[in-house]
């Protein structure tokens, strides 16, 4: 027993990365992943590093398998049971329209078509008070259809549910009697124990759709691993980035929607604990797209609910912002304009460089031009570029422009560096936080390439490349804690808050979830739980989640003016303002259950010795400079840009005037401007 | 000359800050009329008042923010400007809309020259009208609240203590609109250390020679757009159902679009005059409803700057209700600005068949009601937007429940928080099947919304577009009319659209009932499979 394995099943490529547990050592591989059964992908990965599955002591993935069932379209078929008066609420889905000056516009596809909509009779008021019975007959009138024309899924969402549960309990119980374990039944207040009924609705609806393919998945997997001797519950990363057992996933398959890509934030948390940090903005920027997501005082940026494609989801989940820019964005004019992406020339017929009959030029083709990628090396060696290609195609729009091809290459990769900085600063300023403060931790295949250019728009002085950075979501995951998070509806003015009782309900679900974490093996001591309140002011809308001491703080004189003057506090460091004498209002309790695991630090082999490296010249501020092209397994102490650092999954660039050093973690540490 | 790489690096920057100014205020505000119904707008402004950048959660306040710092200056002179200063106004002549709509904006200076304006419009819940929240029946503009022209709330970045005051004790919600403001003056101050940070990075020389590129741009592709309209006159006509006050009169709106080369010119002068009731508006958002229209045609989403709109003219009528005068109600000053929009769509539908559509459901469809919450003895105002049916077009059916144009990117009131919220009961909230105009291709349905009242309260309505419907193109249907039922179902039945200040009483129960969009193409060519979709989905009465 002496292996830590985490693998990220990307669309692509599956990376696995494995620590040592007795020499300390950090592998990394990656094998292709296997669409049609990600399981064979897992498990040709999984020998790369591991030669003897009973040998792994712990093994987590993030699976991609109910997202990728989403962007399909091959989800579950499911029925959905509304509440009385309330059957179209998830059609009309809040009525709103996301493009203003479109009048075609269309909502999202809802994923369950009206016909397949029933309603139950019986209805909560706003306290939980029963008005109606719940109407049991109409339960079962659903039952006898989801039989009848097969259904996967039902999916119940009754009004107020978030309040009290006890109809769409008594539903869900009628549901299993009535349809066995065959049919997945999703009650909404156990998905997201929140108002809102669409939204409500959304995230059941998304559970029930993607829930049986994520089982039937999971169930795979851990029967394949038994079968080979692990003798470890799999672990599964959740979109809130805590770690939870396959077992306990399989009940909750919705939070692991966007479990790969915040394996890159915890990362960035993990990152963060190394080089003694609070704040770190994580980069991660591949072919197609770039995410951005913060870590501010150590942790995760995890918000209460996310869209995702178009469909709004509540459940916990690190706050990604993604816009379309990568390595394929096209560059193109429009009336004499020069614009880059959102367009992506994706992976056929990609850039021009990748030969494959692209002609459009892109930023890849314009890193290619300036010199900025080694063209023997790219992806590790596994594929060659074709330098004349992207000349080409970067020349041909450097004539309609009027410009020189050196100098639009450069601004091609300005322009997206720019709208990259912009990205970031849209979730600076959403936390009223400085970008300044924070620390810029690069990965994806393309991040490094970019990421000094970057800090430069933004005014951050430090550039951290981790090790591995086209693995780094699968070794964030390695570095991960389990995280259950409760939440408890609290609507109270104010005036209406009885401090003893909002302590009980706290000390309620601390015990809920260190019971949750004794489910998951968590070992006592490694066991503890966060609590906060989500407040506003009376009237507002959008609330902020104020930190607790613990769940009896509130017992304790002067609690309400001192979360007052917390909530003032946090409202004016992320608004500027605050209303110190207006009344607020208690929205939402939520407590936080995390199990830490022993953690060892990795050792960083010895660089060994290199022949003198390849010079070539890369341009930078329009004028080429010679260049040494290193290996980074090379590295070693201190040197200053220019420098291209080549690696199997990425390629830093250093340009001059910026120090690099390699820390005792084996980062690149890069000092901008100095 | 300036290179492009440095013209769209500049304008990306640009558009971001406007950005970053909504996501402030929009965070910060208090009332959900501005972080629900995004009834706000906000803009970057060069020191010329032309549009750097800009973002707008309606669309009719689209380019007409500009015209309250233009104002000030025509008052008060250029050397009015100080640093430090923020101003506020909401007269419904200058700006255009009512006095809800308060516009807060203030200087930007580098190294003491000024550079620019950041500026913010939010609807306040309330500015101290005869009814709480607005009135449906106001005949003069003294009715409608607080009206402010303009005049500076902070001096120097130090609070003016005594427009606070004023404020303060005219509106029957001054925590929430006081929040509201200073939400506005922070979203002013994330422009102004936006545009210094690019002003400074940059050079201004280099930014004004980016923003006169930037503009020419847009005009090029404006102009490109306009030319490939057949030059010609087209004319639309609808009408408003009536002022609210007299309920027999329907009041005509006629446009008349000429299109002549690169340019598009806009006449609105044949129109009802200003009304008695509270339809009027000031002409700045007649305009900005033109414009709604080309854009809707001519540039979709394309981001708005100083460039845009320079091939339109709009020419209005002092003193008709598209360009009122005082003492002109102006409270609801967006029900033919809605109709304004389908017209300059209507008009020009033949000449532009891939971008038109039948006409939409048309107008807000208000349901306001207030009064004191038995449960906590508080005043309150609930106000509402109704969704309803969208027009079809060649290819593809109207979407159904819909936010109309006027109301942006609003989201209906979940049940759920509204029950929390108010002394009501929502009974039913679903689709009303087969008030889409039938067609080839179909419009889409309106929605039914009925409450039950759990308290006495004070009930409004404005309902409109039932005199001219949405319309059907290319020989499609028109939608169904809306309509409202107070106790439907009872010897008391009362059907009403437009209502102020009604009295009701707890377990009294209010049926709305949106309108549909417009059809396209004859019925009798639609497809078997659709119509067989259409049953299937109960979007069509059997």
């Amino acid at each position: 027993m002496s292996f830590r394995v985490a693998m990220d099943i990307g669309g692509t490529f599956t990376d696995v990365v494995c620590y040592d547990e007795r020499t300390g050592a950090v592998t990394a591989s990656k094998a292709p992943t296997t669409p049609g059964d990600l399981a064979e992908g897992v498990f040709s990965a999984l020998a790369r590093v591991v030669d003897d599955p009973s040998r792994i002591s712990f093994f987590v993935h993030g699976t991609t398998q109910g997202l990728n069932a989403l962007l399909e379209r091959k989800g579950a078929r499911v029925l959905l049971l509304a509440g009385e008066g309330a059957r179209d609420v998830y059609q009309i889905a809040r009525g709103n329209r996301d493009r203003m000056f479109d009048l075609r516009y269309r909502k999202p596809e809802p994923l369950v078509p009206r016909r397949d909509v029933m309603e139950a009779g019986g209805r909560l008021d706003y306290r939980g008070r029963e008005l109606a019975p719940l109407d049991e007959e109409s339960v079962r009138a659903a039952a006898r259809r989801a039989r009848e024309e097969g259904f996967d899924a039902v999916a119940v969402c009754l009004l107020f549910s978030y309040v009290d549960p006890a109809h769409e309990l008594r539903a869900g119980e009628i549901l299993r009697e009535e349809l066995g374990d065959g049919v997945l039944v999703v009650l909404s207040h156990e998905v997201a124990r929140e108002w809102r009924e669409y939204e409500r609705t959304s995230s059941a609806v998304l559970e029930a759709y993607t829930g049986p393919v994520v089982r039937g998945y999971l169930s795979r997997i851990e029967q394949r691993f038994a079968g080979r001797g692990l003798g470890v519950p799999v672990h599964v990363m959740q979109s809130s980035g805590g770690l939870v057992n396959a077992s306990y996933a399989m009940r909750r398959p919705l939070q692991t929607l966007l479990s790969g890509p915040v394996g890159g934030t915890m990362g960035g948390v993990a990152a963060a604990r190394l080089l003694g940090r609070d704040n770190v903005i994580c980069v991660d920027m591949g072919g197609t797209s770039f995410d951005v997501s913060l870590v501010v005082n150590g942790r995760p940026d995890v918000s209460a609910e996310a869209r995702v494609e178009g469909y709004p989801v509540l459940m916990p989940i690190v706050n990604l912002h993604t816009i379309g820019a990568g390595g394929g964005s096209i560059a193109y004019a429009e009336a004499g304009a020069l614009r880059v992406g959102p367009e992506s020339a994706g992976a056929v017929p990609g850039p021009a460089c990748y030969g494959r009959g692209g002609t459009r030029p892109t930023v890849t083709d314009a890193n290619v031009v300036l010199g900025r990628v080694d063209p023997a090396w790219f992806a590790g060696g596994l594929m060659t570029l074709d330098v004349e290609a992207a000349r080409t195609a970067v020349s041909g729009l450097a004539a309609e422009l009027g410009l020189d091809p050196v100098r639009l290459a450069e601004g091609i990769c300005d322009v997206a560096n720019a709208k990259m900085a912009q990205a970031i600063r849209t979730l600076t300023v959403e936390h009223g936080v400085e970008p300044r403060e924070f620390a810029l931790v690069a990965f994806g295949g393309a991040g490094a390439m970019h990421a000094v250019f970057i800090a430069r728009e933004l005014g951050v002085s430090e550039v951290v490349v981790p090790r591995f950075p086209g693995a780094f979501s699968a070794w964030g995951m390695l570095e991960a804690d389990v995280r259950r998070d409760l939440t408890l509806p609290y609507f109270r003015p104010q005036d209406d808050l009885d401090a003893a009782d909002l302590s009980a309900r706290l000390a309620a679900l601390e015990r809920e979830a260190l019971d949750a974490l004794a489910g998951q093996g968590v070992p006592e001591e490694r066991r503890r739980v966060e609590h906060a309140l989500d407040m506003r002011y009376e009237g507002q809308d959008y609330t902020l989640t104020i930190p607790l001491r613990d769940a009896a703080e509130p017992a304790g004189p002067g609690f309400l003016e001192r979360v007052a003057a917390r909530y003032a506090d946090a409202h004016t460091a992320r608004y500027g303002h605050a209303t110190p004498e207006a009344p607020v209002e208690f929205v939402m309790l939520r407590s936080t259950g995390f199990g830490s695991f022993p953690r060892a630090a990795a050792t960083v082999p010895p660089a060994p010795p290199e022949a003198a490296p390849a010079v070539r010249d890369v341009v930078f501020d329009g004028v080429p400079h010679r260049t040494p092209v290193l290996r980074r397994s090379a590295l070693d102490g201190s040197f200053h840009g220019p420098a291209v650092v080549v690696e199997e999954t990425a390629t830093t660039v250093v340009p001059p005037g910026c120090l690099v050093t390699v820390d005792d973690n084996g980062f690149l540490i890069v000092k901008v401007d100095q | 000359m300036i290179d492009p790489v440095t013209t769209e690096i500049i304008r990306c920057a640009l558009l971001q800050a406007a950005e970053d100014m909504n996501t402030t205020l929009i965070r910060s505000s208090y009332t959900p009329v501005i972080y629900e119904a995004k009834d706000c707008a906000v803009a970057l402004l060069d020191r010329d008042h032309n549009v750097l950048g800009q973002s707008s959660g309606l669309p009719i306040f689209l380019g007409n923010l500009e015209v309250c710092t233009r104002e000030t200056e025509a008052r008060h002179g250029r050397d009015v400007w100080r640093e430090g200063d923020v101003w506020v106004l909401n007269d419904s002549y200058i700006g255009g809309t009512h006095l809800n709509d308060v516009t807060v904006y203030g200087p930007i200076f580098v190294d003491g020259e000024l550079v620019g304006f950041a500026a913010s419009r939010a609807h306040w819940l309330d500015v101290g009208s005869k009814d709480p929240g607005g009135s449906m029946d106001s005949t003069s503009i003294f009715q409608e609240g607080l009206r402010l022209g303009p005049v500076k709330v902070y001096e120097g970045g130090e609070p003016c203590r005594d427009l606070h005051e004023v404020i303060a004790r005219n509106v029957r919600f001054p925590h929430a609109t006081l929040g509201d403001m200073r939400a506005q003056v922070s979203c002013a101050m994330t422009g102004q250390r936006r545009l210094k940070e690019i002003v400074t990075r940059w050079g201004l020389g280099t930014v004004l020679a980016a923003r006169d590129e930037i503009f020419a741009q847009t005009e090029r592709m404006e102009r490109a757009a306009i030319a490939a309209i057949p030059d010609g006159v087209y004319e639309a006509s609808g009408h408003l159902d009536n002022d609210g006050i007299d309920l027999a009169t329907p009041l005509p709106v006629t446009v008349r679009v000429t299109v002549e080369g690169e340019s598009m010119h806009v006449d609105l002068t044949d129109c009802a005059d200003q009304a008695l009731g509270p339809v009027n508006c000031g002409a700045a958002q007649a305009v900005a409803a033109v414009r709604v229209g080309y854009k809707l045609l001519v540039s979709g989403d394309v981001p708005l700057n100083g460039g845009s709109f320079r091939p339109l003219t709009v020419e209005t009528r002092p003193g008709s209700m598209l360009a009122a005068e005082s003492p002109a109600a102006c409270q609801y000053y967006y029900s033919h600005l809605g109709l304004l929009i389908d017209l300059v769509v209507k008009a020009l539908a033949p000449v532009l068949p891939d971008r038109a559509a039948a006409a939409s459901y048309g107008d807000s469809l208000i349901v306001q009601f207030t009064g004191i919450d038995p449960r906590t003895g508080k005043l309150y105002v609930s106000q509402e937007a109704t969704v309803g049916g969208w027009g079809a077009w060649e290819g593809g059916d109207g979407e159904s429940c819909l936010i109309n144009n006027v109301n942006g990117s609003l989201r209906d009131m979940p049940i759920e928080v509204l029950e929390t919220l108010f002394p009501v009961r929502v009974r039913r909230y679903e689709m009303r099947p087969g008030t889409g105009g039938a067609g080839r291709w179909r419009g889409g349905n309106g929605v039914v919304r009925e409450y039950e009242f759990c308290g006495d309260t004070s009930l409004s309505l404005w309902f409109e577009r039932s005199v001219t419907p949405a319309w059907g193109l290319a020989g499609g249907a028109a939608g169904a009319p809306p309509r409202v039922t107070l106790n439907p179902g009872t010897p008391d039945a009362r059907e009403m659209l437009k209502v102020n200040a009604l009295p009701v009483k707890a377990g009294d129960v209010l049926r709305c009932e949106s309108g549909g969009g417009g059809g396209y193409g004859p019925a009798e060519l639609r497809a078997p499979e659709a119509i067989a979709a259409d049953l299937a989905q109960g979007m069509t009465l059997t």
